[in-house]
């Protein structure tokens, strides 16, 4: 298939902060320096924009256009993603399909986002009438729901869930790009005894939400052989579901469009789980993760604390997860958050994570999660499946 | 006992509604609970939308329930945004109706000892200063 065609040539990524005193459109200028450096290519041969979403762009309805004529950016193809978490993900998957059709040969994903600093979003969604006038804060009392109601379908063993937490603390520790204030290590307990912020979803569960940007640029394998470029990322396999079962009434909170969108992005790539070298799954809550293993079929569904129990999630364990910290321990940079794990699986395939290398890179998995609907689960899930030199 | 805000005291904001939900909101003025009910297929849907969640056709009509139900999931509010900021904590519940809909509500004469799924709630109706009311749920002792 046509995603196969195409070549990730190289990453970038800012040092993510509690609250940036660079403007979004600087943070930008930054990866795309970054990337021009590392590879070779002239700023000419880009012809393709992408952008996540990006809560300093929302009040822009001109957010991919305004930033190609920031950055000058001559190009046939632009857009914004707008899946939430899922967008720098799906953003590129959205290059591949956009290369393979001739629309553009050379796309600069960019995932740049300055929440914390200057957010403009102002959103037209059910909340204002649905669960404002009940007081939700949003993201975490929805997983103090999902939950609670794991716990009631099959029981919940929260040393297991601090357990992720401790590994990609010890991940975030030896990430330079993370947000300093967590590059602490952490034990099970500090986990455990971390105030509720939304029963039974703890602080240490949590994201908080910072600054930064990262980036790709993506090409045709046949342009990056044109240029000498060997070292290349292929994305080999991809999936995404929004509104999962959405015809529905209600839906089991624990079962999530990552089942159907693993499926597809598994057989696309002729993998399963048990194959995966290392695994990025998108980390909005620590549950998030367990539940992600459940539907892409690491384990049966219910028995993610026992998964849990029988692995090792450090870079050098068994199964390596989110090794710059994920979201939670490295900062979550608004929108382009989703970006983190993905660059991070990138820098895995590229052998340059330095003291956290995994020594499997045959391939990664990392995932995306967007939006928060009205007594479910999520909207978007998104699961994509990446190889070294394809 | 633990004791946890039943939120009856914050003062918040009526909300606006959509062309499509304004009768859901009609109702509470008289304390009346109606939902969508797709005549096609049978089934009910909350929250209220512009078309069929089950058929992507308009064949909706608006129907009175009891409101009752029972506990899908809960959690308790630490945390909380203007005008809740300072109240905390309280319950936010899903409360899954006699109907087969999920409904997102504050809780009221409940203890937290009390709160657990699959408790029997009823409706418990909240006056706003536009008239209408707002859908709260109580445990159903009956």
């Amino acid at each position: 298939m046509g995603m196969r065609d195409t070549a990730i040539v190289g990453f970038a990524e800012t040092k993510i902060v509690e609250k940036s005193d660079r403007d979004v459109w600087e943070l930008g200028a930054d990866i795309l320096e970054s990337l021009l450096e590392k590879t070779g290519f002239e700023k000419g041969e880009i012809d393709g924009l992408i952008l996540s979403s990006s809560m300093t762009g929302a009040g822009n309805n001109f957010w991919s256009q305004a930033t190609a004529d920031q950055l000058a950016l001559e190009v046939d193809f632009c857009q914004t993603v707008d899946i939430g978490g899922c967008s720098p993900t799906g953003a590129l998957a959205r290059a591949a399909i956009a290369i393979d059709a001739g629309l553009c040969t050379t796309v600069l994903c960019l995932y740049a986002d300055t929440q914390a600093a200057e957010s403009n979003q102002r959103q037209r969604h059910f909340q204002g009438e649905w669960t404002v006038p009940q007081g939700l804060l949003g993201p975490p009392t929805s997983f103090g729901f999902i939950s609670n109601r794991y716990e009631h379908q099959f029981g919940l063993d929260y040393a297991m869930l601090g357990k992720l937490a401790v590994a990609q603390r010890n991940g975030a520790v030896l990430n330079e790009n993370a947000v300093e204030k967590l590059r602490k290590p952490i034990t099970i307990d500090d986990y455990l005894n971390s105030r509720m912020i939304a029963d039974p979803v703890r602080l240490l569960d949590s994201v908080m939400v910072c600054d930064g940007a990262s980036g790709l640029l993506v090409t045709s394998k046949k342009n990056a052989a044109r240029k000498g470029l060997n070292k290349i990322v292929v994305p080999v396999g991809y999936g995404e579901r929004t509104t999962y079962r959405a015809s529905e009434a209600i839906v089991d909170v624990t079962e999530t469009g990552h089942m159907p969108a693993g499926q597809k992005a598994f057989a696309q790539a002729g993998i399963s789980a048990k194959d995966i070298a290392s695994f990025h799954p998108y980390d909005d809550f620590i549950i998030a993760m367990m539940i992600q293993m459940e539907m892409l079929g690491f384990c049966k569904q219910g028995q993610g604390c026992d998964f849990i129990r029988e692995h090792d999630f450090n870079f050098n364990g068994d199964l390596p997860l989110n090794t710059g910290g994920g979201q939670i321990s490295a900062g979550q940079a608004g929108l382009a958050g989703g970006g983190t794990n993905l660059i991070e699986a990138v820098r895995q395939l590229f052998g340059e994570a330095g003291r956290r290398q995994v020594t499997n890179t045959s391939n990664a998995v990392v995932t995306g999660i967007g939006g928060i609907p009205y007594a479910r689960n999520w909207n978007s899930s998104v699961v994509m499946v990446l190889t070294p030199n394809g | 006992m633990t004791q946890i805000n039943d939120t009856r005291g914050i003062d918040r904001e009526p909300p606006k509604w959509r062309s499509f939900s304004k009768p859901y909101w009609d109702a509470t003025r008289e304390k009346r609970l109606v939902i969508q009910y797709d005549t096609d297929v049978g089934k009910y849907q909350f929250y209220p939308r512009a078309t069929s969640i089950y058929t992507g056709k308009r064949h909706l009509e608006w129907r009175e329930v009891s409101g009752k139900g029972e506990i899908y999931s809960f959690t308790i509010a630490r945390r909380a945004r203007p005008p809740f900021q300072g109240h905390e904590p309280f319950f936010i519940a899903v409360v899954m109706l006699d109907e087969g809909v999920n409904v997102m509500a504050n809780m009221v004469n409940c203890t937290v000892e009390e709160m657990k799924i699959g408790m029997r709630v009823k409706p418990y109706w909240h006056p706003l200063s536009n008239g209408t009311h707002l859908l709260m749920f109580e445990p159903d002792r009956s």
